[in-house]
């Protein structure tokens, strides 16, 4: 062995040294656990602690119409909801990234932030202070006058799509600053001088140059969203219905861990599916899209 | 028809606030003319020429594109387009389709369209290049891409934003033929803006001297160059060695000067402003005007001997920095590459010489800075 | 020198070691909210030594932890007693009590008897009972009605006004309503499943009545309080606590019986300190102890001799809501054979996506 094949060597091992952590993180704590939901899906159980192999579980998914449905559900209300958050936060970005200066950019990236810097859980609550039949906004009608009586403003699709959006803010607002920061301003008023109108500027130039932070924006949000389950859940009240609920209620009420396993893997599955999907028809790559 | 104007500007004016960006600037292109616009950054070229384009709106003043006032015309409704200072090719199209996007906007038939882009990429001497990736060409290639993108729609005035500014020497030096060989190819009017006077001398017909907000002077290379109207023209404009002096005898066509050093130098009167006895004064004379020789010779008014302290050679632009004996003044000659001087060292005597016409003097403005 | 520093770290060193052996005297409690108040640990602390170390959970909850870790990480736990004997069945998380070690005087003797049998796997016993309660209606009386059902749930005078878990107590509640005997249909699945789904059916088509199905106590109480909902199914602890501050509202036993339940305490198979464990079980059925329980929780124990020490205004709520018929008429929970979660999960499910 030469000297320097030795330093090579020597090298890779630093390196593997280095990365080690990240490959422990990576197999145990999310290879690791998957796997073993997988297999727990498999089974079904037979008497007091004795299973056996089955695609039971999954057959239930499709054969129990609440369960798909409740899944077409939570992927609607999710894609609605991450093109409504891309439609608020794409203007906001635009604002921070192009107009604002200096204090006022970093005081408007503060605002978006500011909501995360308490739980969800309490920001859910705050909504529900807010909206319901008792709450602030109610009373504040009804001393204006403008209500007769108490309205409820909870529980209802609508309510769960602004929580959702709320929520989801931010994970849209970043990556579209930070792909319009790299802009070069003279694109959009070379698209206006050769005689595009503003319209044009934004579908032909702005659009498809901040394409890589729309996509990455988009599938955080609508992963995020997918995956929600207080917002949904609390805002959402008797008639909420979203999927990683049935999971939690497969799991933790009903410890039926298998059908929970099953539906969680289903989940990971399908939302896959379709941000592959949303990335065929996009057309954009993956990884371009995250490597921003 | 040379004489038709295409574009005219009268008493234009631009302020941000307290800040005069532009005053009074007025000016006329003829048709099919490359005019320049000279200046050091931050005199207000780049806001003039935003003025022209549309992006901003002038605080007073007319501006006229074939007779036709563009004020409170948009961008993209004026028969003007821009070539960007870094290009602006849209990244995300390729070649031909950021050619054809100005023809798209003009809803033209695809077929023409086709056509029309094959046409400009053949003109630009880059054919068949129409699918490849902007990212795939070279600098120089940029270049004439966008060049093309604007000129495919026929403007009446072509606005170039210091196109070349980011190309490496060699490449800029041959695009300077290449943009002017274009502009005479296309025959359309360009406007180029640049702080580089080679850019401007080599390719316009007409330059602008700009700074401060103002035009200094406006006319040819050769006019700029040999009769410059102001001291920063002649600071700007080529190169130039500066004495600051005094007026010290006047006689019909002949200024004496008594520089601060203890020279005494002559120039031509001025005509348009004749120069006074006392007055503080600016002389300017260009390396390239002084004559050298290793024996005296009496034939020039200014004539003085001095040593060279530095060679400065950078081949056929090579200098001598020579010490004029008893003022200790400094002066830039150009060092001939002929078999005479190619000898030269540090330390040698030479006499320097060069006629009366061949300086320039200017009353000072002691404020004004020169570059 | 040198040897003198070298003694002296290492009795630095023992010392550390004595006091982390002093702290494993520690009672890991995974309980419901109030079952363990602060001033009963102290008193536990002072007397025994033993530091106890509290985690609030509910029945599932409780379930769904110690069956993710086989059984280990607490001491002690408290599930209903009808949770107790299948979950042991199905995931072996628990271990016998040693009822030599229990004192048995302290306790209500028929209530300890029906726990040991509703909690036996192979004749063993695996739990023993500490609180107990009922489910039933939680109503604001002003309207001046005087006899409450499950059905009134359904009835349009509190349309859009009424809560309700959407858990297995209503849909057992509704059952005895409708008259049938779902206790009784436990051990023949066709027939308890015909139950579940005229239930079903029922709690559908009144769905709209329903304001919000809450989860927790604490939120049900804000409903009531805040006057949201006018009507719930409930526990009685929190129908007393609001009595003591709106006379209006209070507990009541519905016509076809409370639904009677009693939180138990068992040993979790890895637990690491059962006799620290048995103390704690001992310690809180004194009478007086007790008392400070019921007080804190709002929840009665099996305790004997409690009832002299709890304090008036919860015992005149509690007189309110049980006259001896009403109390003769608890329907107490049987353990929950395996296996009916899955179907009452099912139809809960087809409740709770019905629009």
């Amino acid at each position: 062995m030469s000297l320097t094949e030795r330093w090579l060597s020597g090298k890779r091992v630093a390196l593997f040294l280095l990365l080690m952590p990240l490959l422990l993180y990576l197999f145990f704590l999310i290879l690791l656990p998957h796997l073993e939901i997988l297999n727990i899906s498999l089974r079904e159980r037979v008497s007091y602690g004795v299973y056996e192999f089955s695609l039971g579980n999954y057959q239930a998914f499709f054969t129990e119409p609440l369960y798909w449905r409740t899944f077409l559900r939570t992927a609607v209300m999710s894609v609605l909801t991450t093109a409504i958050t891309l439609v608020v936060a794409f203007p906001i970005a635009w604002y921070i990234a192009k107009v604002a200066q200096g204090k006022s950019r970093s005081v408007l990236f503060l605002a978006c932030l500011i909501p995360f810097w308490v739980s969800e859980l309490v920001r859910t609550y705050g909504w529900m202070i807010l909206l319901r039949e008792t709450g602030v906004i109610s009373s504040l009608l009804q001393t204006l006058g403008l209500v007769d009586g108490p309205v409820e403003m909870l529980y209802n699709d609508v309510t769960v799509m602004v929580g959702l959006v709320y929520t989801s803010m931010l994970f849209m607002v970043v990556p579209l600053v930070s792909t319009l920061d790299g802009l070069d301003d003279s694109l959009v008023e070379a698209a206006y001088d050769l005689g595009g109108n503003g319209w044009h500027a934004l579908k032909e130039v702005v659009i498809p140059y901040a394409m890589p932070g729309i996509v990455s924006g988009c599938i955080v949000v609508f992963m995020l969203t997918l995956g929600n389950y207080l917002t949904p859940t609390l805002l959402g009240g008797k008639d909420s219905l979203w999927f990683t609920e049935q999971i939690f209620t497969q799991f933790i009420t009903r410890f039926n861990w298998e059908q929970g396993s099953a539906f969680g893997i289903l989940l990971l599955v399908l939302s896959s599916l379709m941000v592959w999907l949303g990335l065929k028809l996009s057309r954009q790559s993956f990884t371009e899209a995250m490597g921003r | 028809m040379t004489s038709a104007i295409d574009l005219s500007c009268l008493s234009l004016h631009k302020s941000f606030r307290d800040f005069q960006a532009v005053q009074n600037v007025s000016f006329e292109i003829p048709r099919g003319s490359f005019f320049s616009i000279l200046g050091p950054s931050g005199c207000g070229k780049t806001t003039l020429l935003r003025m022209l384009a549309g992006f901003l709106e002038p605080s007073s003043g007319e501006m006229k594109i074939k007779g036709r006032s563009m004020l409170g015309i948009p961008p993209n409704k004026r028969p003007v387009n821009m070539v960007f200072q870094h290009l602006a090719l849209f990244p995300m199209m390729s070649v031909a389709e950021n050619i054809a996007y100005g023809l798209k906007r003009r809803r033209e038939k695809p077929d023409f369209i086709k056509r029309k882009v094959e046409d400009a990429l053949e003109r630009v001497g880059l054919p068949g290049i129409g699918d490849r990736d902007v990212s795939q060409l070279s600098g120089g290639q940029k270049q004439r891409i966008a060049i093309a993108r604007c000129l495919v729609l026929e403007p009446d005035v072509l606005l170039l934003d210091e196109p070349l500014g980011a190309l490496d020497l060699k490449l800029r030096e041959h695009m300077k033929v290449e943009l002017k060989k274009l502009q005479q190819a296309f025959g359309t009017t360009f406007i180029y803006i640049t702080h580089d006077q080679s850019e401007a001398m080599v390719m316009s017909d007409q330059v602008a001297v700009m700074n401060k907000g103002r035009f200094e002077q406006v006319g040819s290379p050769q006019e700029l160059y040999y009769h410059p109207k102001t001291p920063f023209v002649a600071g700007f404009v080529g190169e130039n060695n500066r004495f600051s002096g005094k007026v010290s005898n006047v006689s019909v066509h002949i200024v004496q000067v008594k520089t601060d050093c203890g020279q005494t130098l002559y120039a031509q009167q001025r005509e348009e402003q004749p120069l006074a006895e006392g007055m503080d004064v600016e002389l300017f004379v260009r390396p390239e005007m002084i004559h050298l020789s290793r024996e005296r010779v009496f034939a020039d008014e200014n004539d003085m001997t001095g040593r060279v302290e530095n060679v400065l050679f950078d081949g056929g632009n090579s200098r001598l920095l020579v010490r004029v004996d008893g003022t200790g003044s400094e002066i830039q000659v150009v060092h001939p590459q002929t078999s005479e001087f190619t000898n030269i060292h540090a330390g040698d005597q030479l006499h320097l010489s060069w006629k009366a016409e061949q300086s320039h003097v200017f009353a000072s403005n002691r404020k004004e800075a020169t570059v | 020198m040198k040897i003198t520093k070298v003694i002296a770290t290492a009795a630095v060193c023992s010392g550390v070691a004595f006091s982390a052996s002093a702290q494993a005297q520690e009672l890991r409690l995974l309980t419901w909210g109030g079952y363990a108040p602060q001033p009963v640990i102290d008193l536990f602390e002072k007397e025994t030594g033993i530091k106890v170390k509290v985690t609030l959970s509910n029945n599932e909850d409780m379930i769904s932890k110690l069956r993710a870790t086989r059984g280990a990480g607490f001491d002690l736990a408290q599930p209903s007693q009808d949770r107790v004997a299948s979950a042991q069945q199905e995931f072996r998380i628990y271990k016998p009590v040693d009822m030599s070690k229990i004192d048995k005087s302290l306790y209500i003797q028929s209530m300890l008897k029906s726990t040991q049998d509703s909690t036996s796997v192979n004749g063993k016993t695996f739990g023993v009972p500490h609180v107990w309660g009922t489910s039933g209606l939680i109503v604001n009386t002003a309207s001046g009605k005087s006899a409450y059902s499950f059905a009134d749930l359904c009835s349009e005078d509190y349309k859009g006004k009424v809560s309700y878990r959407l858990k297995r107590p209503t849909l057992i509640a509704f059952a005895f309503d409708m008259g049938e005997d779902p206790f009784a249909a436990y051990d023949d699945p066709v027939k308890y499943e015909k139950i579940l789904s005229k239930v079903e059916d029922r709690l559908v088509s009144c769905k709209g009545n329903v304001k919000a199905y809450w989860s927790g106590g604490d939120a049900l109480i804000n409903l009531l309080r805040s006057g949201e909902v006018t009507l719930a199914m409930g526990w009685d602890a929190g129908g007393w606590k609001l009595n003591k501050e709106n006379k209006d509202i209070n507990y009541v036993a519905p016509q076809s019986g409370a639904l009677g339940w009693v939180d138990t305490f068992v040993l979790p198979a890895k637990g690491k300190n059962d006799e620290a464990a048995y103390q704690w079980i001992n310690f809180v059925n004194r009478p007086e102890i007790a008392a400070l329980i019921t007080s804190s929780a709002g929840q009665f124990t099996a305790s004997a001799g409690a009832a002299a020490f709890v304090e008036e205004g919860l015992s005149n709520s509690y007189k309110a809501s049980f006259d001896q018929a009403a109390l003769d008429n608890i329907k107490w929970y049987p353990p929950v054979p395996a296996g009916l979660e899955t179907l009452e999960g099912k139809v809960l499910d087809r409740i709770k996506a019905a629009q």
